[in-house]
């Protein structure tokens, strides 16, 4: 997982582009049909700024967790436990063929349920340092999810049901946490961000399709939501 | 010596058949592929016969001397690769074929090299293997690719014969695949495992048909277009950028340029009437590595026409334009066009000139 410095450099452009946007996103909750298509590539553009920063945040997380959690062969099997957490695997055929709102819907689901877990994990943390870059992530995190929420209503589109609802299993939170077993706990947390990173890769390619569904000068987005 | 007589002649190539087919029937019981290492010493034994026995050995029809015998033994000692070949063994005497195989030499095979790349994300990922340095004998070559709990197939491909695909059945997956290949031989086995995410292999193919074109009448400029590699499935959805590199021949340095979409780029400080070399290279937008650099393309930026002048007295000027030096043309060609009325007054009117040219040109 290498970038160069031009990578570098755009994504601190993202990442100004991104601060200074995110008090406005909250303002995009209207029925503005032109102003999807820019939300949409603002929404893009947070989650490249998102994966960008998780590197960092993982790395240092997983060093905290310590071996076997930093070793970058570790591959471990996929316990019950851990199927709590949304996850981004998506049969191809399926993917392709989501509508606009199932996508969204997707992704808003998914970055609510992580950014619950993730702090759930910031609580437990012993480091300040790595408990202040986890709140800091935390909020670009609610960031995200606040600019999805904006795409999907200047569409048209409901927001899915809060926590608590007729979702799977993992809707209803981390559940109790054994503090017996120190393991596990440290398990779950490398899943959790694992599923984090995976779906901030989806999402990227999610929003890339988007893009090209809905244009800044979008057309009328009734027919959009109708059609594919 | 019996003569003239045709039954008994006729039993005798009856019976001269028969031993023949019986010989060769025989040998060919014994014939067998021996393998061994190099630098192992090899004793072959004469079939059933005693080690007293008188017998010969031969290799690819040549007599082997008696000083490689041990009795009817053959003793090769610490052979190389020039051992190879088919040894034979007769009895002393009657010259019966007793024993026959043919030998290879070699070695057991070393950690192969495996690679896994995807150039067609996100449709199939290939993988590739190959042998640091030859066995020298044949060798099967056994893939199996593990993504957590399920074992997938690796489709063989005819041509090249060391590269399976694979298709990829789910995206955006969390668990890594892992990837073992063995390799074995008749006088060893190794093998070497691999494991990658999903995203880590994406690499592109190179872009294509990649054209560089002067711009009439920009002395500094260059126009790049290229294509999406075909392999490349869906440009759509998983877009690609680009990193464009260019310098003139006569330099070193290469100059850079990210493009995040697109398919051309036109370079705006060329160096004037230089020639260029330029590469381009794909990335997905957000996963995997770079391409390699596509092939490299030449171009020069526009340059005016020395206009072939009818005075004499300039004639001359108009061979140093082919000098290679960063010196802009002489412009005394266009001077002579314009009234001569001061040197001052002439490079106002040259510059007048252009600025109503480009207008013109762009009215066009």
């Amino acid at each position: 997982m290498d970038f160069r410095a031009g990578d570098s450099w755009g994504i601190f452009a993202f990442l100004c582009a991104a601060l200074w946007n995110l008090p406005a996103v909250p303002a995009l909750n209207n029925t503005d049909e032109a102003g999807a298509g820019q939300s949409i590539q603002k929404t893009y553009d947070l989650t490249r700024y998102l994966e960008h920063q998780l590197r960092t945040l993982a790395g240092t997380y997983l060093n905290y967790l310590g071996p076997p959690f930093n070793e970058p062969d570790f591959n471990p099997p996929r316990m019950t436990r851990a199927e709590m957490v949304p996850s981004a695997t998506v049969d191809f055929e399926l993917w392709r063929s989501l509508n606009d709102n199932a996508r969204l819907a997707a992704n808003y689901r998914a970055y609510t349920h992580l950014l619950c877990y993730l702090r759930g994990m910031d609580g437990q943390v012993a480091k300040a340092d790595l408990r202040k870059s986890l709140g800091h992530f935390c909020s670009s995190l609610q960031g995200l999810v606040v600019s999805i929420a904006g795409v999907m209503s200047s569409l048209g589109y409901p927001l899915p049901g809060s926590l608590g609802s007729t979702d799977p299993a993992w809707a209803h939170g981390p559940g109790p946490i054994s503090p017996h077993n120190d393991f596990l706990k440290k398990m779950d947390d490398f899943w959790l961000l694992k599923e984090l990173q995976t779906w901030l890769w989806r999402s990227a390619k999610d929003f890339n399709r988007l893009k090209k569904k809905v244009p800044p000068a979008a057309v009328t987005l009734r027919l959009e939501a109708q059609g594919f | 010596m019996q003569m003239a007589n045709p039954v008994p002649s006729a039993c005798c190539v009856v019976l001269a058949a028969v031993v023949v087919v019986y010989a060769q029937r025989h040998s060919q019981q014994d014939t067998r592929v021996q393998y061994e290492r190099i630098g192992a010493d090899v004793t072959m034994k004469c079939g059933a016969m005693d080690w007293d026995a008188a017998v010969t050995w031969t290799v690819n029809g040549s007599d082997i001397d008696e000083s490689h015998l041990n009795g009817s033994y053959l003793v090769l000692r610490n052979v190389h690769l020039g051992h190879s070949g088919q040894y034979s063994c007769y009895e002393g005497s009657s010259w019966h074929l007793k024993y026959q195989t043919s030998l290879k030499v070699g070695t057991p095979p070393k950690e192969p090299v495996l690679m896994c790349r995807s150039n067609n994300y996100p449709k199939r990922f290939y993988c590739s293997w190959h042998l640091p340095s030859p066995t020298y004998i044949p060798n099967t070559f056994n893939i199996s690719v593990i993504h957590g709990t399920r074992e997938m197939v690796c489709e063989k491909e005819a041509v090249p014969k060391n590269r399976c695909h694979i298709r990829y059945l789910q995206l955006f997956s969390t668990v890594k695949y892992k990837v073992t290949l063995t390799v074995t031989n008749a006088l060893g086995r190794n093998s070497t495992t691999i494991t990658f995410d999903e995203f880590a292999i994406v690499k592109p193919d190179p872009p294509e048909n990649v054209v560089a074109k002067p711009v009439p009448y920009s002395p500094r400029r260059l126009e790049v277009r290229w294509n999406n590699p075909s392999s490349w499935p869906d440009p759509e959805s998983f877009p690609l950028k680009f990193f464009l590199r260019y310098r003139p021949l006569i330099l070193d340095q290469w100059q850079h340029v990210e493009l995040s979409d697109g398919t051309s780029h036109t370079i705006t400080d060329a160096y004037a009437g230089k020639e260029y070399i330029i590469q381009v290279a794909a990335k997905d937008n957000d996963i995997g590595t770079w391409s390699d650099w596509s092939v490299a393309v030449h171009a020069t930026p526009w340059t005016e026409e020395p206009k072939y002048l009818t005075t004499e007295a300039q004639a001359p000027e108009t061979t140093t334009s082919s000098t290679s030096s960063f010196v802009p043309p002489p412009t005394t060609k266009i001077c002579d066009q314009e009234k001569v009325v001061g040197s001052g007054a002439v490079a106002v009117s040259w510059a007048a000139g252009l600025v109503l040219a480009a207008a013109g040109v762009l009215f066009i």
